[in-house]
């Protein structure tokens, strides 16, 4: 596929005796919201992971907007294009939102103070919380503590988003805030990975779904497909009616 | 651009803070109170019965610039030894840690005393051994080896050095591995290198959690400095030595360098307590 940015061909991944991850394959195309379901502990987290080699593959292939993770030098440049952000947001809590925005910007994009507190500034903006720029990540709720972790990962003006279930950590009055920033960027066109499963936002924003179980992805579904009717396997229906009730 | 310190502090500690911590917000640190005591009971001596107390003050004065100044000189080259030993001890690279760990665990085996002992008497022999066997082939290098002097000062800065280094790396790596895995994870996602994360998400935050331990160091570092009066440096406890042997002032001459000692320790112990306060941040 020409038009694909993200390839990932045949990994595994196994922590010990642990499979995490077994013969997995999957594309992303430029532009296209991919949510991905499944269990606890079927790898969500780790195919994610593997993505900007926060883990290394065993096996198995990933190119990443052309740029295959295999050399050191390939993984730090690969990161610079691909945001992650966390279920925990793992903001760093001795800086200021804004410092949180800008340091990246400064030392790997290299971009003088003064432009870096400019996009950082518009970036606070764009997640509806521009007067917190100056409040140390403690002094913020949960749900503006991942909306500067957002802003944090778009300030390195990445090509491609990873969100690992970014909401479950928040109190239910704050989810919608934070989805409400996810749904922006998609419609944006960033290309997104997102682990999650709010099926608010999984309808309104997802292009395909991909339902994990057991290491694998066991089937390939659209917001449309997402049904106890249409779902082939008996794991994901079983699943499905766990989070659809 | 960054807020000061102070009003920081105030912005971040809410009422129900207060009423839990209220060291935090008492503004005099008690403690301070035992140094001044400390203080007014030697000025008094001093100048109640200035024979001899002044007399010994006066000629220990020299020993205390020689003390502060090997503590402070060793702790500096301390403080490095100690982050690279701190990072050789978390590194992945098996050399590099097995060289650390070899360091940590061999050193901390050995009583600083012995060490410098060695240092100072031992390791000219070893030099002369290694320059007469290269003498052949590297003449200029033996001679000097050879000839080598041993400097007292730089014997007992090394000699702590390497000690307190070793306990030092200790306090480093823990520090280290008290900051969550997700905060090297944030900065390596965001495209730092190992190196940009250690010099600005880790280190910073791991030096709030290890400024204690380090600080109890300085306080240690500054009392076991006596021990380098026994390779030739003057400091005060070597000044002491050499006041009771001249006037056989035993009981005079120990209770200054005592209260002397205790001066200095009591007052780094507040500013370390003082720094301690000042940098804490909310989590
Ligand atoms: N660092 C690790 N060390 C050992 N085992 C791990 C590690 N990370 C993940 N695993 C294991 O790999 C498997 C897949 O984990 P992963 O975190 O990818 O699951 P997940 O689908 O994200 O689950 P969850 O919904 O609970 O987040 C699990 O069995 C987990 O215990
Ligand atoms: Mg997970």
């Amino acid at each position: 596929m020409s038009d694909s940015i993200i390839q990932i061909e045949n990994v595994s991944k196994r922590f010990g005796h642990v499979v995490a991850l077994d013969n997995v394959s999957m594309n992303v195309r430029k532009g296209e919201v991919v949510v991905i379901i499944g269990p606890s502990g079927s790898g969500k987290s780790t195919l994610l992971r593997c993505i900007n080699h926060l883990e290394s593959v065993d096996s198995g292939r990933i190119v990443v907007d052309g740029i295959p993770l295999t050399e050191a030098k390939n993984i730090d440049k690969v990161r610079a294009e691909v945001g992650m952000v966390f279920q925990l947001f793992n903001l760093f809590p001795h800086l200021t939102a804004l410092q949180n925005i800008t340091l990246a910007q400064r030392v790997v994009r290299k971009r003088p103070e003064k432009q870096a507190v400019e996009l950082a500034h518009e970036l606070l903006g764009k997640v509806g919380i521009p007067e917190k720029a100056n409040a140390y990540p403690a002094q913020l709720s949960g749900g503006q503590q991942q909306r500067v972790a957002i802003a944090r990962a778009l300030a390195m003006q990445p090509k491609i988003m990873l969100f690992d279930e970014p909401t479950s950590a928040l109190d239910p009055e704050m989810i919608t805030e934070v989805l409400d920033v996810m749904l922006d960027l998609a419609r944006e066109g960033m290309t997104m990975v997102v682990v999650s499963h709010e099926m608010g936002f999984v309808r309104a924003a997802a292009t395909r779904i991909f339902f994990m179980c057991d290491a694998h992805i066991v089937e390939e579904t659209t917001p449309d497909g997402l049904s106890l009717a249409t779902c082939k396997e008996e794991r994901t229906r079983q699943f499905l009616s766990k989070i659809l009730s | 651009m960054e807020p000061s310190l102070a009003s920081r502090k105030k912005s971040i500690a809410g009422p129900s803070q207060e009423a839990q911590t209220p060291a935090l917000t008492d503004g005099v640190d008690r403690w301070w109170l035992l140094l001044l005591a400390v203080v007014v009971v030697t000025w008094l001596l001093v100048r109640t019965r200035p024979d001899p107390y002044l007399r010994i003050f006066t000629f220990l004065l020299d020993g205390v610039r020689v003390t502060l100044g090997i503590t402070v000189a060793s702790f500096v080259f301390i403080m490095i030894a100690g982050l690279l030993g701190g990072l050789g001890r978390i590194s992945k690279n098996p050399l590099v840690n097995g060289a650390a760990s070899i360091y940590v665990e061999l050193i901390r085996g050995i009583p600083l005393l012995v060490q410098l002992m060695f240092i100072y008497y031992a390791s000219p022999i070893v030099l002369r051994g290694l320059g007469q066997r290269l003498i052949g082939v590297l003449p200029s290098v033996a001679q000097w080896l050879i000839s080598v002097k041993i400097n007292p000062f730089a014997a007992a800065v090394g000699g702590l050095t390497i000690c307190y280094g070793a306990y030092m790396s200790e306090i480093v790596r823990a520090g280290i591995e008290s900051i969550s895995k997700g905060q090297s994870e944030a900065a390596r996602s965001l495209g730092m290198s190992y190196f940009q994360a250690m010099r600005h998400v880790i280190l910073p935050q791991a030096v709030r959690v290890i400024l204690p331990p380090v600080g109890n160091e300085f306080v240690a570092l500054l009392k076991d400095s006596s021990l380098v009066s026994v390779v030739a440096v003057a400091d005060m406890t070597r000044r002491g030595r050499e006041f009771m042997a001249s006037t056989f002032l035993a009981l005079e001459t120990w209770l200054m360098v005592a209260l002397l000692y205790l001066v200095m320790t009591l007052f780094f112990a507040r500013v370390v307590a003082y720094i301690e306060r000042k940098m804490q941040f909310v989590r």
